[in-house]
């Protein structure tokens, strides 16, 4: 069965307890619902992403085992059975009402830094062209919240966001849209965001440079933090980026391979800059090794279930109307978690897989084909598995407002609609 | 070391400087003091010559400092990406994508090898010593160059070779696509941008291993001028580089100072001086990573940060005076099809004759639509060569000094040895 087989892939850590809510989770239907009241929902990085069958050490065990773990079983099971805001306690927490002033005028930050780095008036403008504060800073928001959390943790209820955090939060949305732009470039995609990307306005020589100038710049924002093991997290979200586009140009052969190699894949491209980017800011606080590895492990968690969201989106959007293109990742030939669940059922895919839906037809009958069976169900129990685990180690933080944010945030992932 | 020393002692306007020559001049002395003092080695390699031997000096060169530093080892042949990337260039055998051309001349190198850029920062790491106060664990005694050295110039290497990858992108945009390319250019350019990606991400690692966040600084602010460099001056539509329209000397604006390495270099008066242009062309281009690279192997040496500063000199200096050299060659055979358009002779003849940059307009959608040959002819006639080989003999001057500054020995003959080698019999 290939939710048993996916599941054993991706969870072979989790405990017993997951397994059993993940029962639950399958029982109910309802997943891409309307937004909840607060953000409005978010969609960043396009139809692509990373490692996940290393799950590292079993998430959580040992950090703060002891403390409320009847809460937690309590709240997790609750967030999951409903499938939409859970009650945290007594208040629901918006995470981006909650750090407005942090988040405030973080894009604004990010071109100054960039203008400072350049006289070249065409370059500054490529390199802010995405910077324009209409994405929804994903990756800011949940390293801002993970910081205080962190930092609420440690030092409790006076402390404060540090600059260095902030700037990670930053250096976090400049590698993601230095990888934007290279991807637009690769894939030569016609919108995002809304408007026109890079690559349709700009030379691609320049367009290429200026992802190289935007990295440039981030890395010597990491490199004046001072940190060497900062440098060193950071610098690992850079290779697992390129490792993961290089895994996107080949495919497996046989099944289990091939799901182990999406789900690294996916890991790579999306999670590893959100697990570490997590982790710097913990290691900023001060905080121990158990607690960055609990953050750590959050920010893989909802990584994963961010872009299996992602994935499932790609197929169901469109059913929906929702004015984007169908099954973008079926045409650029990639074969994401839908397409190989389905393939369980259905192995006439296995060959399409193979050539990368290259032959007419090819993506109209996966796309049916996908419909047709279970996987997009299959993909958003498992999506819903991560942002479970993700809310439970979130649970392992002293209790406060930001530590409830980050349980919420893993519940905005899943509900996403775009 | 605090990041203020660094910024404080900065002050090397290198466009300044150049903008007038009698300056330099007086500043450093003749080079003949320089090459007496590594005679001995220099004749050495030389004897069986009369003129230095570019390939020969660089050999001799590589076995002191030990194995080539090529970034083509064994362990890269073993990693996975490369190996796919080999695959996938196989593919493109037949296209004429230019990734082909740059992957050749990364294996097949000639006189401009980017090798020998890693093989300089391990020149001047050797030439320069280092403080008595690193643990023997951290020393290659028999090359007498630190592994964290090593591991540097692999970065420049690294930096250098994904720059020229991404540059040999194709713009897809304004491409007149016959039937059957756009895949294969699309292909490559997908490749491309993954190689140069991976090459920038290793980089990134090998830098932060070293654990020195003021190098990792320095370092990645090279990576920032290499991408600022193909922004600047004038474009054709596949961003090969076209020199401005000159303007007369009257109307130059003052150059401005440049305080800190670590900022971007100003462009205040740079427009319309070619002279200026092709400095600052060619400092962003290429002086900037081998000063900044030689300026961090100095300090990752221990040495003070006067002498790192001087390291970023002679970096810069010797890149320019290699980028004059390379400038020079399309004038000593016969004819070419065509040369930079942006190289020093060119950059002369253009300021002393206005008049010649209606040819350069002609290629604005690209520059296969330039007359060469009547550009050729304009330089071959006036004094662009001979202004050029003064600028050469002016940068090659300023290398030999700082090279003067560090103690006699193998290495510092052999780069001396290659600063020699650049000299071309006109």
């Amino acid at each position: 069965m290939a939710c048993l087989s996916s599941s054993r892939l991706c969870a072979r850590v989790q405990d017993k307890l997951m397994c059993q809510f993940g029962h639950k989770v399958r029982r109910q239907t309802v997943f891409v619902k309307l937004k909840p009241p607060g953000p409005s929902p978010l969609r960043l990085f396009g139809k692509t992403c990373q490692r996940v069958t290393t799950c590292g050490p079993a998430c959580g065990t040992g950090v703060h085992a002891n403390t409320g773990s009847a809460r937690r079983l309590a709240s997790s099971l609750q967030s999951t059975s409903t499938g939409s805001l859970p009650d945290y306690g007594t208040q629901i927490v918006d995470p981006y009402r909650l750090l407005e002033d942090d988040l405030n005028g973080i894009y604004e930050d990010i071109r100054t830094e960039l203008q400072k780095n350049t006289n070249q008036a065409e370059l500054n403008t490529i390199a802010t062209y995405y910077f324009d504060g209409q994405g929804k800073a994903l990756r800011p928001m949940v390293a801002i919240l993970m910081a205080r959390a962190v930092n609420y943790h440690v030092y409790g209820e006076n402390s404060a966001l540090l600059p260095s955090q902030r700037q990670v939060a930053m250096i976090s949305e400049m590698i993601h849209s230095a990888s934007l732009i290279h991807d637009d470039v690769i894939d030569q995609s016609d919108f995002r965001r809304g408007k026109p990307s890079v690559n349709v306005l700009w030379n691609h020589k320049k367009v290429a440079m200026a992802g190289d100038f935007i990295l440039a710049v981030a890395s010597m924002m990491i490199a004046r933090l001072r940190s060497d093991d900062v440098t060193l997290v950071l610098s690992q979200v850079v290779t697992d980026l390129v490792q993961g586009e290089f895994m996107q140009l080949g495919s497996k052969e046989t099944e289990n391979e091939r799901f182990a190699h999406y789900l690294t894949k996916t890991y790579r491209k999306t999670a590893s800059l959100i697990a570490n980017s997590v982790k710097a800011v913990a290691l900023l606080s001060g905080a121990d090794a158990g607690a960055c590895e609990v953050a750590f492990q959050y920010g893989r968690n909802l990584g994963l279930a961010f872009q299996l969201v992602d994935d499932l989106l790609d197929f169901v959007s469109s059913a929906q109307a929702m004015g984007k293109p169908t099954a973008a990742d079926l045409k650029l030939g990639l074969a994401t978690a839908p397409v190989l669940f389905a393939c369980e059922k259905y192995p006439e895919l296995n060959p399409m897989i193979m050539r990368r839906f290259q032959e007419s037809g090819d993506v109209e009958k996966a796309f049916e084909l996908v419909h047709k069976s279970r996987g997009l169900e299959q993909t958003r129990f498992l999506a819903r598995k991560h942002g479970a685990e993700a809310a439970r180690l979130a649970a392992e933080f002293a209790d406060s407002p930001y530590q409830k944010g980050l349980a919420v945030t893993a519940d905005l992932v899943l509900n996403r609609i775009k | 070391m605090s990041l203020s020393r660094l910024r404080s002692v900065v002050r090397c306007d290198v466009v300044k400087a150049f903008a007038s020559s009698s300056a330099v001049t007086k500043l450093f002395r003749p080079c003949g003091e320089v090459t007496s003092a590594c005679s001995t080695q220099r004749r050495n390699v030389t004897q069986h010559n009369t003129k230095p031997d570019w390939n020969r000096a660089v050999s001799e060169a590589e076995k002191i400092v030990g194995y080539p530093t090529s970034f083509l080892s064994l362990r890269w042949v073993l990693s996975d990406e490369i190996a796919n990337v080999a695959l996938h260039l196989r593919k493109l055998v037949g296209s004429n994508h230019p990734l082909l051309k740059t992957a050749k001349n990364l294996i097949y190198n000639g006189k401009n090898n980017m090798q020998a850029w890693g093989l300089i920062v391990l020149l001047v790491s050797k030439a320069a010593g280092h403080s008595p106060e690193i643990p023997d664990m951290e020393q290659d005694k028999a090359a007498g160059v630190l592994h964290s050295q090593r591991a540097l110039a692999e970065v420049t290497e690294m930096i250098r070779t994904s720059h020229l990858v991404h540059k040999g992108l194709v713009n897809m945009n304004s491409r007149q696509l016959t039937a059957g390319e756009p895949d294969d250019m699309m292909f490559g350019n997908k490749i491309a941008l993954l190689s140069g990606d991976y090459l920038l991400a290793n980089s990134c690692s090998e830098l932060a291993n070293l654990r020195n966040q003021e190098l990792v600084e320095l370092m990645s602010s090279a990576v920032r001028d290499l991408a600022e460099a193909e922004f600047l001056g004038e474009r054709d539509e596949q961003n090969n580089p076209l020199p401005s329209r000159p303007v007369p000397e009257a109307s130059w604006e003052p150059a401005s100072d440049w305080d800190c390495i670590l900022d971007p270099l100003p462009m205040g008066g740079v427009q319309g001086c070619l002279r200026r242009e092709w400095v600052a062309r060619h400092v962003l281009a290429a002086g900037a990573l081998l000063g900044k690279s030689c300026s961090a192997a100095l300090k990752l040496a221990g040495h003070n940060s006067e002498l790192q500063t001087q390291g970023y000199l002679f970096g810069c200096h010797l890149a320019l005076a290699w980028q004059a050299f390379l400038d020079l060659e399309a004038f000593t055979g016969p004819e070419p099809a065509s040369f930079s358009l942006v190289g020093a002779p060119m950059a002369f003849t253009l300021q002393a004759k206005p008049e010649l940059y209606k040819y350069i307009e002609a290629g604005r959608r690209s520059v296969q639509d330039i007359d060469y040959h009547a550009l050729y002819r304009a330089v071959v006639e006036g004094t662009g060569i001979a202004h050029t080989q003064q600028l050469q003999r002016q940068h090659v001057d300023a290398a030999r000094h700082v090279l003067h500054r560090f103690p006699v020995g193998d290495a510092r003959a052999a780069l001396a040895n290659i600063i020699g080698a650049m000299r071309h019999d006109l």
